[in-house]
């Protein structure tokens, strides 16, 4: 179905060559694009400061505790201190209150820090500027790049996504067969060496489909064919894999190569394949490609066909993180909910489901709302869809010892949210904690909102 | 080799008329003939309804000089016995490109290539280079063998030929398919004019949609009109001068599907022309629309082939609308035919012309009756095109354009003889070979065996058997009686051949030939048995038409068997959001009478309503979308800085599965925009989402908007390709508006100038231009503009343009920065129609916020929330939650901002967006809160009528896989019968946004984030 994901933006790009002209731009355009990427480069400064070490035990008494595992403690306690969850219970739970900063948050919902897979918060800032753009390499098999040293914590974009509730991101890269490597991280911090969870957690393959957009150039017409030239592309693909993992048998190789290098953790499993698929035929292929290449742990990532495969996933033990929900069915006769009632449908099917919001980036504050979609569209049960959004994405990731549930021991990364953070309606964050350090809310919009508010003096209304 | 001596015959027939053109000298010697001939004892179809049986047909000089039972025939008159045949009138095609020049596509337009700005046409033609009246087909015409012999071997003598290149494509021809000079194969010329939507061989940027199309077609009806009467003083224009010699021509309009036609008629109908229509083969799914259109219809017999379906997941990708079409395109024709409408069959639009018999005989298993087909291929055409005294019946004085038959022209088993093209023979078929089919005794000296002839008559198929089980195939030519035939009679041995050569004697074959031994053997096959022949057909029997399913309002998917229709409908115990001054009304009813909000109250009650119950429930007006693309076939006529003159309402697309889809979000009426490719861009559409319904049915007239934009779009700065288009910058935007703004203002001073004088002789009438009409209309406040918008200097520029001029912006759309300017928006009266949290895609939206329409509703701009997009637009009633969510709105304001907000920016708060008694009955009945991310609508009404509802999408689907999995079994059992299937591509349906360019975004293409801005 789709080529691969590259950013949205050059999708539209690439069509708008197709469209009129140029497959390059004029000179006068980069000379442009330079200007325009200095002046408008992000500005560090506006950006509130990374919050400080947590250097008093906080407790939050008196919220619905959403743990992210389908348990919810009504009036619950969640205590933290070093930014460890030292107790997680109900009103009964004790813990030292002199020492200890108390936060009264009766009627307010606390919830784990959300996860979003498959972003490119912080590799491009504004995808239509080619200058503010880093989430795609040149070429077609990118194992060795990663998206871990592109990544701006300076981005203004990563601010708007706190304010709903996402306090992790994947950093994902994206193009070519082989994108290369992903890194959790968390979003605050100074640099990207402080703000990564962990490292390369996977390197991402796009399979090629077995339908790929053909364009004529006579017409303009755009269509999708059965791709013809996905079998060299595949036969690449298998080269590359064997190579690798012979190449992983040896300890200190003479010549060393840097590509071959970075598939190492797929073999020994401490990294994950994350396999974009969405045509029932190729997530079948792409599983079986990468068993018999000996990747350990394959990951489906789109999968909007993968209704057809429930069972092929489920013997084979196959995380699928879905791509954008918010969509149209992809065929005119697919019932008109199909993509909101997917999730459900798959996770009742007994698939394991993250949600993630199709690899883009400023929209990923919305991923909370995918997950809402789907519980209400999909009669799923709201913690359920919670799990989609936190302690799932966790266990993909190999995060899960430290987020994804609030849960004694692991990381105080986590929300004070008005109401349901699912549903718009209530998804108000009142306070952010990543590792314990009390995150600043400020953002971009809110000051711009306090700014006009004092213009026009309506604050009041 | 008969090929090659039918060739040397219509050659050696071609040689002898050659000369035939007086005034050309003559290199050699005089060869006119009498040429008269007769046609003794046949059943002659004067016309489709008038038969002589045993008639005589009298030709002289290609002309038919008598025709009937007891003909005197002169001496000197070659007589043809045709006992047992009949004779039909030749068969005439009004579709056609015969004769007529290659139409080269310009590649301009692909990478590299600049924009084409103005007409390449060198010369003093007018200003489009897609308008072509001056082409004339007969002055383009060449004869071409091959093309003819083609037509020829179908039965045709009379093609109508144009020059398939543009929007107007200019005059056709009529001329015969005789291999001759083409002084004498013109029969009339200019006979016809011809249109079409497509603008051909044209790279000129403008038209690049539709409605661009018909806009400069309308134009062009203007602008011919002005140059009769003024212009021709003003300028030189053959091409308006050519246009307006077209006018009193028949004029076929080349549409491309059921739409198309019917924007065609409507064009039509504005110039009181009534158009032919060539056809698609897809007008049965709206017989009632095309019949209304009061149009002749020009109907291919192109029945799509079947997709192959063994795969079960690649099956999916074939839609349903496909499936039915395979299904019903063959019973298209009888449909048109049961309808009453007028018709002509054209062999246009077929893979290959063989497929016309085929596909014409299945048109008729399918219902079409063989009278209206005969007529549909002579008597029709030849009236439309006002030659039915020379043509399409064989009556005395019509020229001998004939075609003799073995039998039923419409039989499977029926062949053409001849063909004659005023009174010149073209031979199809041997006439005088016998019929040889049947069992013969083969007696070599040394071997004996059978020998059968089956097959066609003049094709036939040979098999020889020499013991009872070994079937063997011979090699065999068989030419004016003498026969060659060789064949392996020992399988074992395959280079052993025995040859025989002979010549028909009697009823059987005899001759001499070699074993494949070497010895000389004598040989002969007796007739043992002729072929048995099943008892021909009588004209008047017939199998009943196969079932082909019923159609659907619209023809997809889900969609309806009937319309819905409004009913009287009681809401019961709802709790009620009025996005009015009532505000929300908890346990309440509402009452639906003819399509209206009839009552609302508590414990209503009303005899023969439906009840529905409310309890838990959550009614709200429909929601309304303020930007919307969907149901369109074209969006940007981005070809022009302005293009004022395009209208939305053109290319309404009422099949758009995304209309349904939004009645799954609880949307009921949608504002159709123009692009955002331009400053200026076109004339919206506001439709009420009406599933099921023709175009009309879905707008609302008295909607007059038009679109425009600003910033990025307009100057293209992300194209990333030269552009030369103006302007490049936002001070060019600027000055677009001034200078159009300007020039409309002076277009109306000439124009009350001149309506108020009172002596109009002799005054030239100024030149009427649709464009600045629009213009006008906002000057005067009788059309409103919604202007995509986003950084806060170029709407306050807009602002200040519209001020200095006299006018108003109604609704800045999009217009991400409009809480910078929210009190000079205020201050001009301007709305504001916001992305709920778009932001980040590009430059100019970098300052967008979440909070916009917060800020703007709290400073006093009326604020609406819009999509942009069918798959938000069904989700509308969330964005609008956001506003709750970013700056704290009441929950009642923030769903007026989808309800009756749009309603009064749209100027339709009289009649829709509130729940009040007299209002139009539309609404949405939800499981849920309404701003719930949880809820969704178990009713969506429009008018009264039910056209979303739970339990019917649930029907909807159960129908709809029911009717795939028939429709699958039929397509395999189709292909295992031995029709070709195909492959099933991949099919997505296009995705409208602003920035779409006609032909770019196809089906199949992905959408991305930023395109719908």
């Amino acid at each position: 179905m789709r080529t691969g994901r590259p950013s949205n933006y050059s999708i539209k790009v690439h069509k708008l060559y197709f469209a009129q002209a140029s497959y390059f731009l004029r000179p006068i355009s980069y000379f442009l694009l330079l200007i325009s990427g200095l002046l408008f480069q992000p500005v560090s400064a506006q950006n509130p400061a990374p919050a400080k070490p947590q250097t008093k035990p906080i407790a939050l008494v008196g919220g619905t505790v959403h743990v992210g595992n389908g348990t919810v403690i009504d009036k619950g306690t969640v205590v933290f201190d070093k930014g460890i969850l030292t107790a997680v219970g109900d009103a009964s739970t004790t813990f030292d209150r002199n020492a200890t900063e108390v936060i009264d948050v009766t009627g307010k919902h606390l919830y784990p820090g959300l996860i979003a897979m498959g972003a490119t918060t912080g590799l491009v800032e504004i995808s239509s500027v080619r200058a503010t753009t880093d989430n795609q390499e040149i070429g077609a098999l990118n194992p060795n790049v990663r998206a871990l040293v592109a990544y701006n914590t300076d981005s203004e974009v990563i601010p708007t996504l706190r304010n709903n509730g996402l306090l992790l991101t994947q950093a994902t890269p994206q193009g070519g067969t082989i994108s290369g490597s992903s890194s959790v991280m968390e979003l605050d911090g100074w640099n990207w060496e402080d703000a990564v969870l962990k490292k390369d957690d996977g390197l991402w393959l796009t399979w090629p489909p077995f339908f790929a957009r053909e364009f004529n150039f006579e017409d303009f017409s755009v269509s999708l064919q059965r791709n013809s030239r996905r079998q060299e592309v595949i036969n690449n693909l298998a080269q590359l894999f064997s190579d690798a993992r012979a190449y992983s048998q040896i300890k200190n190789p003479s010549i060393t190569n840097l590509k071959l290098e970075a598939l190492r953790g797929l073999f020994s499993g401490n990294q994950n394949l994350y396999i974009r698929a969405d045509n029932s035929k190729d997530i079948i292929e792409a599983v079986k490609f990468a068993k018999s290449h000996g990747v350990q742990k394959p990951v489906i990532v789109g999968a909007e066909d993968a209704l057809r495969v429930v069972d092929f996933l489920k013997e084979n033990n196959i995380p699928v993180v879905l791509g954008e929900t918010h969509r149209l069915p992809n065929r005119q006769d697919e019932p008109v909910y199909q993509p909101y009632q997917l999730p459900s449908l798959l996770q009742k099917a007994g698939v394991t489901v993250a949600l993630s919001y199709g690899e883009a980036y400023w929209r990923t504050r919305n991923l909370p709302f995918v997950a809402g979609t789907a519980a209400g569209f999909g009669n799923l049960d709201r913690e359920e869809a919670l799990k989609m959004i936190t302690s799932i994405p966790a266990k993909i990731l190999g995060v899960d010892k430290q987020v994804g549930t609030l849960e004694k021991g692991k990381l105080a990364t986590l929300v004070v949210c008005k109401g349901d953070i699912l549903d718009m309606r209530s998804n108000g964050i009142e306070h952010a904690f990543i590792r314990g350090r009390k995150t600043d809310l400020d953002d971009r919009h809110k000051r711009q909102y306090k700014k006009y508010n004092d213009k026009y003096d309506i604050g009041n209304k | 080799m008969k090929k090659l001596i039918t060739l040397l015959i219509t050659v050696s027939v071609c040689t002898s008329i050659w000369a035939q053109t007086p005034t050309f000298p003559r290199n050699g010697v005089y060869d006119e003939r009498p040429e008269l001939y007769a046609f003794t004892n046949a059943t002659i179809y004067i016309d489709a309804r008038n038969v002589l049986e045993n008639g005589t047909l009298l030709i002289k000089n290609g002309v038919i000089v008598g025709v009937g039972k007891d003909l005197q025939i002169p001496n000197g008159t070659v007589v043809n016995d045709l006992k047992g045949k009949r004779i039909y009138p030749a068969l005439i095609d009004m579709e056609s490109d015969y004769g007529m020049p290659e139409v080269k596509r310009t590649q301009g337009g692909g990478r590299g290539t600049p924009q084409q700005i103005e007409s390449n046409k060198k010369g003093a033609y007018g200003w489009n280079q897609a308008l072509n009246p001056e082409t004339e087909a007969g002055k383009l015409f060449t004869v071409n063998n091959a093309k003819a012999d083609e037509m020829r071997k179908l039965g045709f003598a009379t093609v109508l030929t144009h020059h398939h290149d543009g929007i107007v494509r200019g005059s056709g021809a009529l001329v015969t398919l005789a291999t001759d000079s083409e002084n004498s194969v013109i029969i009339r010329s200019p006979v016809s004019a011809h249109l079409s939507f497509s603008k051909g061989s044209s790279g000129q940027q403008y038209p690049n949609s539709p409605m661009g199309a018909m806009a400069l077609l309308r134009q062009t009806y203007y602008d011919a009109e002005w140059y009769k009467n003024a212009g021709k003083n003003v300028e030189y224009n053959i091409s308006l001068d050519a246009f307006n010699a077209l006018s009193g021509l028949p004029t076929v309009f080349e549409a491309t599907d059921k739409w198309s036609l019917l924007r065609a008629d409507k064009l039509g109908n504005e110039f009181k022309t009534q158009y032919i229509f060539r056809g698609n083969g897809d007008e049965y799914q709206r017989i009632d629309e095309i019949k209304a259109s009061g149009g002749t219809l020009i109907v291919p017999l192109n029945f799509p082939a079947a997709f192959d379906v063994e795969d079960v997941w690649d099956a999916d990708n074939v839609s349903l609308a496909e499936m039915k079409h395979w299904e019903m395109a063959p019973a298209n024709a009888a449909a048109i035919e049961k309808a009453g409408v007028s018709f002509v069959l054209t062999s246009a639009l077929l893979k290959t012309k063989t497929e016309f018999w085929t596909n014409l005989r299945k048109a008729i298993e399918y219902g079409l009756s063989e009278t209206k087909a005969l007529e549909a291929l002579t008597t029709v055409p030849a009236q439309l095109l006002k030659c039915d005294d020379k043509v399409g019946s064989l009556k005395t004085g019509a020229w001998a354009n004939f075609i003799i038959t073995s039998g039923n022209l419409f039989n499977a088993d029926n062949v053409i003889y001849e063909n004659w093209i005023r009174g010149k023979k073209y031979i199809i078929n041997n006439i005088n070979q016998a019929d040889i089919r049947g069992t013969y005794n083969l007696s070599m000296e040394a071997e004996k065996g059978k020998l059968i002839i089956s097959g066609k008559p003049e094709k036939p198929d040979y098999q020889i058997v020499l013991s009872d089980t070994v079937k063997i195939t011979p090699k065999v030519t068989y030419l004016n009686d003498v026969i060659s035939l060789n064949f392996q009679p020992d399988r074992k041995a395959p280079n052993a051949t025995t040859r025989l050569t002979g010549y028909r004697e009697g009823t059987g074959f005899k001759g001499s030939g070699e074993t494949a031994k070497g010895t000389p053997t004598k040989w002969e096959a007796a007739l043992q048995e002729p072929i048995k022949l099943a008892e021909a057909r009588r004209d008047s029997t017939r199998k009943p038409a196969p079932n082909v399913g019923k159609p659907l309002f619209p023809f997809v998917g889900f969609g309806n068997a009937e319309k819905p229709k409004s009913e009287t409908l009681l809401i019961k115990n709802a709790t009620v959001w009025t996005s009015d001054d009532a505000g929300m009304l908890p346990n309440s009813d509402v009452l639906v009478e003819n399509g209206k909000i009839a009552r609302i109250g508590k414990n209503l009650s009303a005899a023969n309503a439906r009840v529905i119950d409310g309890t838990g429930k959550h009614l709200t007006p429909g929601i309304i979308d303020e930007h919307s693309h969907i149901a369109l076939f074209s969006i940007n006529e981005g070809g022009q800085s302005s293009s004022a003159e395009v209208r939305m309402s053109d290319v309404i697309n009422p099949d758009d599965i995304n209309i349904y889809r939004q009645l799954a979000g609880g949307v009921t009426m949608s504002q159709l925009l123009h692009g955002s490719a331009n400053s200026i861009g076109g004339q919206s559409a506001v439709v009420k989402l009406k599933w099921g319904g023709n175009v009309s049915d879905m707008l609302l007239p008295e909607a007059q908007f038009i679109k425009f934009a600003l910033g990025e779009n307009v100057k293209q700065a992300n194209s990333g390709n030269p552009t030369s288009r103006y302007p490049q910058t936002r001070m060019g935007v600027e000055q677009v508006f001034m200078d159009h703004f300007t020039r409309a203002r002076e277009y109306e001073r000439a124009w009350d100038s001149y309506n108020s004088m009172k002596t109009k002789i002799g005054m030239p009438v100024p030149r009427r231009d649709i464009e600045l009409d629009a213009l006008v209309e906002i000057l005067n406040a009788k059309r409103f503009i919604t202007c995509h918008s986003y950084v806060q200097s170029e709407i306050n520029m807009l602002l200040k343009v519209a001020d200095s001029l006299g006018f108003k912006i109604n609704t800045f759309t999009h217009i991400l920065e409009g809480y910078k300017v929210a009190d000079k928006m205020k201050k001009h009266g301007a709305a504001g129609s916001s992305f709920a949290d778009w932001w980040a895609y590009k430059m100019e939206v970098k300052d967008a916020i979440p909070y916009n329409a917060a800020i703007l509703t709290k400073v006093g701009v009326l604020t609406s929330i819009n999509s942009d997009d069918a798959e938000m637009a069904r989700r509308l009633n969330q964005e609008a939650a956001k506003a709750v969510e970013y700056g704290g709105i009441a929950e009642t304001e923030a769903l007026k901002m989808v309800t009756i907000n749009p309603a009064k920016i749209m100027h339709l708060d009289k009649r829709t967006g509130s729940i009040k008694t007299g209002k139009d009955a539309d609404l949405v009945l939800w499981n849920n809160h309404p701003l719930s991310i949880y809820a969704r609508p178990d009713y969506t009404i429009v008018e009264g009528a039910i056209y979303y509802s739970t339990e019917g999408d649930d029907k909807r689907r159960d129908e709809v896989e029911k009717e795939r999995a028939r429709l699958v079994q039929k397509m395999i059992s189709a292909k295992t019968g031995g029709a070709t299937a195909i492959r099933p591509p991949f099919r997505r349906q296009r995705m409208w946004h602003c920035e779409d360019v006609e032909g770019v975004m196809a089906e199949g293409e992905e959408q991305s984030e930023e395109e719908k801005k």
